[in-house]
């Protein structure tokens, strides 16, 4: 679809036109911008050439876009405009994307319902009384309604590939260092992602060879060489090993979502694949979220201490400066965004950080070392990437409860995130009439592998290019 | 009743990069505010700290300058704590493994050489500067960011002198090895002072009182036998010592309270996550090695036995990096270096200070200086003319031209001093007579008017050796 749009050079005014009136005209049903970009300037200075030349796009709100409104979903940043541009903004200029929409997500990336989002929550494209999930549930829906065929997320534990997953679309984090992480307002350093949603695999592969790539200003990107994912993919899946996650389709609540599993699994075993159950230590998987929890929280509330309305953002009155920085923060946030910080600072404390943080990180670890000695033996592990469909706004679950049956099935994907490891999701199917995506993890830098099982999956299920009808 | 002293010395110094720790934003001193900043600088949102290759470089250079174990795995910490001049909220600073452990430096004492051990140092980034006024206060981000060491010494020191001691040889060491700019009265180089007593003898530590805000040496001294008397009459009062951060008042000459400790602050303190370890090869820390600037200790051991200088002549000219490289400037000119020496320290640094200048913002041109130390080796001109020469010379003038054109030329020629003194004493026969009479002042007499006839311009050494002969002659 990407490439089709880029080889139609006169289409490019009608269809970034088109985009933005789309996008406004749901905007009312969906929620998922919160702020619009004039295309107007992008398209004077687009490029003669470039991968996405002309193909309207979203970035999700914690792109930093200079001279463009960034909140990062945050009351606090409601007034922010960034004095420079993310290195993807950047990459993406200069492949010809034209950005439209700063999309909506949870508030600093810190939830995975979207309905965190100071501007209020996201709808669901295929239920609009459904949540997009979140973070990036903004960019999620503009995708899956077909607004955009492209735009920018991010993924902390799963906040692509959740979104993804309850949107019918493919929803990519490549590996740790492969894309730029420079002017990505963070969650958590260690475990965040640029991820990216597309409609198709083969949009993802053209999409990530533009993202990815060394970047100097983050000293955690890889100078590994960037292939040419398109060229590369095929859909050739004989011999190759695949793990079932055993742990996580039997923490699956809906039994439909299991059986639709199954059948994709056979439909691979039938193209040649060795598709096989595998089962992770339980107690390691129900440490996931935990140790997840922990790290990301603790992370966070460093990560977010400049935001004290001194220098930028919304600044409350106060007597002196220390009193302006509590007042800004205390109004600025949100009060799960509070407990966050408070239960993240407790966890950095100096009597508590060897019993949180750091035995946090040693089960990071032990999960990853397991995740390492499956990889040894398949080529890819995969599972449902969710065990329900997109859950109703108005449900009032508590998102930090711990617990529940469902605990390894709603939130093993971090394991990506601790690993740093490829992943991504795509639709499986349809319960409901609403989406369910399937997750595939690979070896580190081994998105070519990915992609061509992806490939071989979207071509058994069909479902390529899904467009909600927003009702 | 007598006390025993412990000092601990925390300094803070700034490396001499073109840019900052952690961003690509210029460092500077004295630019207009703000001007000197990105948005890493700012802490906004989004940023990630890239580690500056020269300021480890440098880091490298001190730990091998004060003889510390180098960890060549190079690994950042945050130390989180909320205040305006803390952009982003943390500091990245090196606080589980840092990049020098162990070392010391040797200072000179009354009771001569002595070993101050040096715990560790550490790389990480300045604060902001604010100014507190009234009604606001005032951010400058320029110095935020600016990459720094600091230097941690154990608890080696007992009196103020040491302690000056201490931080003028660090002062002197960093400066040689081109680290840093080593200014205490600029910032460049901040000095924290930890100061205890404790009954002599007992072996237990007293609490420990940290003194801020030195910004020359000769007030750390100041300041530490302040604060050692002010403890002292506090302990004879019975009372006790509170733990405090106390500030040195220049015009008082005293400590004053800033703050009373109460618990330490929780920092929070935890590996940062956007910089992985980095691996400094040996080759490249050898080649940093291999390339060192000569040691201030080297100079001077050097000094000695290349050009034999007094120990207090090498103390002052090393204690000064300019004049001391001006110096061996000088002696590629001259053999005689202990002129140069003596010509550098007194007389051209007595018209440094009347000028309000330094030796490397001066014209004086190195070669002239060698050219006068041989106009007066060669008998060309006296001391006393040379002297009249200093201002021409400072003014870049050739000092064979400058002394033609104030005629100072010494008189060498026999002739024209044999006449002088004959003139002289033909003139003055009470002089010859009271010679005779064993009054060896008449001597000088004889000379001093002989100087005066030729205004000052005849070689002294030749009027007193003629003066001498003729005498002999005219009483014999």
């Amino acid at each position: 679809m990407i490439a089709e749009m880029v080889k139609d050079r006169d289409g490019v005014n009608e269809r970034v036109s088109e985009a933005v009136e789309k996008a406004h005209a749901l905007q009312e049903s969906l929620n998922a911008v919160i702020t619009f970009v004039d295309p107007a300037k992008q398209l004077e200075e687009m490029p003669e050439e470039g991968l996405l030349r002309g193909v309207p796009i979203a970035l999700k709100d914690n792109v930093n876009t200079k001279g463009i409104l960034t909140t990062a979903g945050s009351r606090i940043l409601s007034n922010y405009v960034p004095i420079y541009d993310a290195e993807i903004a950047v990459r993406l200029q200069k492949a010809g994307a034209i950005n439209i929409a700063k999309a909506s997500m949870d508030e600093l990336a810190m939830g995975g319902t979207n309905k965190t989002a100071y501007i209020g929550p996201c709808h669901n494209p295929w239920d609009t009384r459904r949540m997009t999930g979140g973070s990036s549930g903004g960019s999620a829906a503009l995708v899956a309604a077909g607004v955009v065929p492209m735009a920018i997320g991010s993924d902390t534990g799963d906040s692509v590939r959740k979104p993804a997953s309850y949107c019918g679309i493919v929803g990519v984090k490549p590996t740790y260092g492969r894309i730029s992480r420079y002017g990505i307002i963070p969650y958590a350093s260690s475990l965040d992602h640029v991820g990216y949603f597309t409609r198709n695999i083969k949009d993802a592969c053209v999409t990530l060879k533009v993202l990815a790539g060394r970047d100097e200003r983050d000293m955690t990107s890889s100078f590994k060489e960037v292939p040419d994912y398109s060229a590369l993919l095929n859909s050739d899946v004989t011999g190759k090993k695949i793990a079932i996650l055993k742990n996580v389709v039997d923490g699956v609540s809906t039994p439909e979502i299991v059986t639709m599993f199954n059948g994709l699994a056979e439909k691979l075993r039938k193209r040649g694949a060795i598709v096989e159950e595998y089962a992770f230590d339980e107690a390691l998987m129900r440490a996931i979220l935990p140790a997840y929890f922990i790290i990301a929280n603790c992370e966070a509330t460093s990560n977010h201490s400049n935001l004290d309305g001194i220098r930028f953002g919304v600044r409350e009155d106060g007597a002196d400066m220390a009193e302006i920085m509590t007042n800004s923060r205390t109004k600025g946030f949100c009060s799960l965004i509070r407990r966050r910080f408070v239960i993240g600072s407790y966890g950095l404390f100096e009597e508590n950080q060897e019993r949180i943080f750091r035995k946090a990180q040693k089960v990071r670890r032990k999960i990853v070392e397991a995740l390492d000695e499956c990889l040894k033996e398949y080529d890819a592990v995969i599972a449902p990437a969710a065990g329900t469909i997109a859950p109703f706004i108005d449900d009032q679950a508590d998102q930090d409860a711990l617990g529940e049956e469902s605990v390894v099935a709603e939130n093993y994907m971090a394991i990506a995130n601790f690993s740093g490891y490829p992943s991504l999701t795509q639709p499986m199917g349809f319960v409901d009439g609403c989406p369910v995506g399937v997750n595939i993890t690979c070896r580190g830098f081994e998105e070519v592998e990915m992609f061509n099982i992806a490939k071989a999956i979207e071509e058994e299920t069909g479902l390529a290019d899904l467009v909600a009808e927003v009702k | 009743m007598e006390y025993d002293v412990t000092i601990g010395i925390e300094i803070h110094c700034q490396l001499k990069t073109d840019t900052k720790m952690f961003s690509g934003a210029p460092t500077s001193f004295g630019r207009k505010a703000n001007t000197c900043v990105n948005e890493i600088d700012l802490g906004m949102p989004g940023v990630l700290p890239e580690v500056n290759r020269e300021a480890v470089k440098k880091a490298v250079m001190a730990c091998t300058a004060l003889h510390l174990d180098i960890d060549p795995l190079v690994k950042f910490d945050r130390k989180n704590y909320y205040y305006s001049d803390l952009p982003k909220g943390f500091q990245i600073t090196q606080q589980f493994h840092p990049i020098g452990r162990n070392g010391y430096v040797e200072i000179e004492t009354a009771e001569g050489k002595k070993k101050i051990r040096i715990n560790r140092i550490h790389m990480e980034e300045d604060t902001a500067k604010q100014f507190h006024l009234t009604k606001f206060s005032l951010l400058d981000f320029n110095r935020a960011g600016t990459p720094l060491i600091e230097i941690v010494s154990e608890p080696d020191m007992h009196s103020g002198e040491e302690a000056e001691a201490y931080v003028e040889a660090l002062r002197q060491t960093l400066y040689y090895i081109g680290v840093s700019d080593c200014r205490m009265e600029e910032g460049s180089m901040r000095c924290d002072t930890n100061v205890s007593i404790s009954p002599k003898g007992s072996g237990v530590l007293g609490t420990k009182n940290e003194i801020k805000n030195l910004n020359s040496i000769s007030h750390i001294g100041k300041a530490v036998n302040y604060e050692i008397e002010r403890q002292k009459k506090l302990l004879e009062a019975g009372e006790k010592v509170l733990q405090e951060t106390r500030r040195f008042d220049e015009k008082s000459g005293e400590t004053v309270l800033m703050r009373r400790k109460e618990g330490n602050v929780d920092y929070k303190f935890f590996p940062e996550p956007n910089i992985f370890p980095i691996r400094l090869s040996d080759e490249w820390i050898k080649d940093i090695q291999d390339n060192m600037p000569e040691l201030p200790q080297a100079r001077k051991e050097r000094y000695k036995s290349e050009y034999g200088l007094s120990d207090h002549d090498i103390g002052i000219l090393i204690s000064n990096k300019e004049m001391s490289d001006y110096f061996e400037t000088v002696t590629k000119f001259t053999a005689n270096a202990k002129s140069a020496c003596n010509w550098l320290l007194s007389d051209i640094s007595a018209w440094l200070n009347t000028h309000e200048t330094t030796i490397d913002q001066a014209q004086l041109n190195p070669e002239n200086l060698a050219k006068l130390i041989a106009m007066i080796d060669d008998g060309k001109i006296s001391n006393a003319q040379a002297k009249k020469l200093v201002d021409d010379l400072m003014a870049g003038k050739d000092p064979e031209t400058a002394a033609k054109e104030k005629g100072l030329e010494q008189v060498s020629d026999t002739g024209a001093i044999a006449a002088m003194v004959n003139e002289v004493m033909d003139a003055n026969p009470q002089a010859i007579e009271d010679f005779r009479n064993g009054k060896s002042r008449a001597v000088g007499f004889i000379v001093g008017q002989v100087m005066k006839k030729s205004r000052g311009q005849a070689n002294p050494g030749m009027v007193s050796r003629m003066v001498n002969e003729e005498l002999a002659k005219r009483i014999s």
